[in-house]
């Protein structure tokens, strides 16, 4: 993505709004953004690698991680294959309902993540509206594993489907209609015709859900349960560690997800052109 | 002595569209369309927009289903096979190839849906890069080609399967005009170098003209006249047809023993065995056929008009067009293009006073009084 710079050909001399307005852009970006950013990695590491690698390989940490990472796997996983789903039967058939289903499909970006815990608690719970029924059974979803997988589902739900809709909307519908003609099924059609270009939509829709996922609190909270090496998600790790006062603990684990969040947006960034390549 | 009867049989034909009729909603969009195409046939579809054109199109490569009628495909009826058990080639209209396919992987696609050996398919793709001369742009993806290119690339992917029959949607639309004229020649000597029947579908009437072995012309869904392009240019059968090939000027009249009159004008017709006297006719006849001449000069070779006064004379490169306004009732105006010989021979300026004779003329018996001569006829032979 390569930005245009316009030369400002109608100042003339030297131009000192130029160096200004970026003083003040850093100015304000500084407080806000930048410096909470970097004094994640100034305190984190300044007891010295060794705390900070010791920190990091707590039972608990690395438990905490492998279990963001594991549900928000497979957050992504459905959550990609379903939105493939639904934006092809969204984009290709039409039929009653078909808006209010699209706009109940994006309605969970603008729901606070805690609504979305309390909804899944109220719906899964022990006493909840299907919880009842599946509890005398000895099925428990919430405040395990489940729940979280459950609720990231919910809150990242619109990302990947938000991602591959508008490619299926702008996708010819000749395209089709020629893989048709040359002998193709519809299945042969959607996979060597359809898919191949959805194939930069897909990767950046799985990877700005697993980005959200992983980062998820608000909802994750409520239906875990925070229970350390349990249920115990990364971001709940930190919480829990900074409520007991071992903020060196909480650190090392914010400074794993910030970075992780920074590679995945590095890859979103650079990697456009080659996932929006024809 | 042996006789086969086939239950289906329509000769040599490719394609045979039987009775096809349409309707979306209330418009009916195609009414009892017929005809067919011979093997190594080129047929063009001419027609304005919303004609049903490409309707029919769509209807013969199975993507759209008619309300009645057949399409028959080398004696197979397909009419409720689905698009891709047909076999037809269609060339899009923007040519819809593959953006994430290269160039051979392209042409290579209809033979790897039918699983074709690896071995076979390459020798095909190398000998259809050959015929459209890609080879040097085999490697490259659609975004990376010239529309000439591209579809070139359509028609190789077409050809890879065999097809039994090439359907070109309006294949020169997105092109612009002097790439237009240069490639119909390089399609249409293709097409006869490789013998696959095929229909085209097009609002351009020079295209229509220079493309097609026949023309078929359609107008809000009906075939109005079919013919080879010599036919339907110079033997209009419906007014329609007159004036959607190229500019016709129009006189009405009526029969009246043996010639066309219209007011003081009298003009001898052919001996037409239906046509009666009173019958309403239309004299029409092309810009070219319609000779100005001074009033004194007018020779017997031509068969006079009437009088008129040049209304605009305007050059228009190869040909002077000039308007010329006719003492008529009615004062109509008719169109005459002149060639140089002419032009330099008898100018002409606005104003000055001519006759104007025909030559050639078609004359157009008006429909209501040849349908019931029709039936006329149907009587007196049953009886």
């Amino acid at each position: 993505m390569a930005a245009n710079l316009s030369s400002m050909r109608h100042v003339r001399g030297f131009d000192v709004v130029k160096p200004l307005s970026i003083t003040v852009m850093i100015a304000v970006m500084l407080p806000l953004i930048l410096l909470p950013l970097a004094s994640i990695f100034i305190f984190g590491t300044n007891k010295g690698l060794a705390s900070f690698w010791s920190a990091l390989s707590a039972p608990e940490a690395i438990f905490a991680l492998k279990l963001s990472m594991v549900t928000s796997f497979w957050a992504t996983v459905f959550n990609v294959i379903f939105g493939l789903f639904a934006a092809y039967v969204l984009s290709k058939y039409s039929f009653w309902g078909r808006n209010a289903v699209i706009v109940t499909i994006s309605l969970p970006t603008a729901i606070p993540t805690a609504v979305a815990g309390f909804a899944l608690l109220l719906l899964w719970g022990p006493y909840g509206t299907l919880g009842r029924l599946l509890d005398p059974q000895g099925i428990h979803l919430m405040f395990t594993a489940w729940a979280i997988i459950l609720a990231n589902i919910f809150v990242t739900f619109p990302l990947a489907f938000g991602v591959i809709k508008p490619v299926f909307d702008t996708m010819s519908l000749s395209l089709e209609e020629a893989s048709a003609t040359m002998g193709a099924s519809r299945w042969q059609t959607f996979w060597h015709v359809t898919l191949p270009s959805l194939r930069g939509a897909i990767v950046s829709g799985a990877l700005l859900t697993f980005a959200r996922a992983v980062g998820e609190f608000g909802s994750t909270i409520l239906v875990s349960g925070n229970l350390a090496s349990r249920t115990q998600t990364a971001p709940l790790y930190i919480f829990a560690k900074f409520n007991e006062g071992q903020v060196e603990a909480a650190n090392a684990i914010a400074i794993v997800l910030a970075l992780f969040s920074f590679v995945i947006f590095s890859i979103l960034f650079f990697a456009r052109d080659w996932l929006e390549a024809d | 002595m042996d006789i086969h009867i086939t239950p289906l049989d329509f000769g040599k034909a490719a394609v045979t569209v039987l009775g096809l009729s349409k309707s979306f909603g209330e418009s009916r969009v195609l009414q009892n369309i017929n005809f067919h195409v011979d093997e190594d046939e080129i047929v063009v579809l001419l027609g304005a927009s919303g004609s049903g054109k490409t309707t029919i199109l769509r209807i013969i490569s199975g993507l759209d289903l008619p309300d009645t009628g057949k399409i028959i495909l080398h004696n197979r009826d397909v009419t409720n096979l689905p698009a891709r058990e047909r076999g037809t080639g269609v060339i899009f209209q923007s040519y819809a190839l593959f953006p994430k396919m290269n160039v051979e992987q392209n042409i290579a696609y209809g033979l790897r849906i039918r699983r074709t050996k690896r071995k076979e398919i390459k020798e095909t793709v190398n000998r259809l890069l050959e015929l459209v001369h890609l080879n040097d742009h085999r490697k490259k993806y659609p975004s990376q080609l010239s529309g000439g290119q591209q579809q070139r690339v359509a028609i190789a992917r077409a050809l890879a399967y065999n097809p039994e029959v090439l359907l070109f949607d309006e294949p020169f639309g997105a092109l612009d005009a002097q790439i237009r004229a240069t490639l119909r020649r390089e399609i249409r000597s293709l097409l006869k170098e490789i013998k696959v029947p095929s229909i085209f579908i097009t609002h351009d009437q020079e295209e229509a003209l220079e493309l097609g072995d026949r023309v078929a012309v359609l107008n809000s869904g009906r075939l109005e006249q079919i013919g080879t392009p010599f036919e339907v240019y110079n033997n209009p059968e419906t007014e329609y047809v007159a004036t959607f090939l190229g500019a016709a000027n129009i006189l009405n009249g009526k029969i009246e023993g043996g010639k066309f009159v219209s007011s003081n004008v009298s003009i001898d017709i052919d001996t037409d065995a239906n046509a009666r006297d009173g019958d309403l006719a239309k004299l029409v006849f092309r810009p070219e056929d319609l000779f100005l001449r001074k009033p004194e000069n007018l020779t017997q070779k031509y068969q006079k008009l009437a009088d008129g006064i040049i209304q605009e004379v305007s050059f228009i490169g190869a040909f002077e067009r000039v308007i010329v306004k006719m003492d008529l009732p009615d004062a109509p105006t008719f169109v005459v293009t002149r060639p140089k010989t002419e032009t330099v021979a008898f100018p002409l300026i606005a104003g000055q006073k001519v006759a104007a004779g025909v030559v050639r003329f078609r004359i157009l018996r008006d429909p209501a009084s040849v349908a019931n001569a029709a039936t006329k006829k149907g009587r007196n032979a049953a009886a």
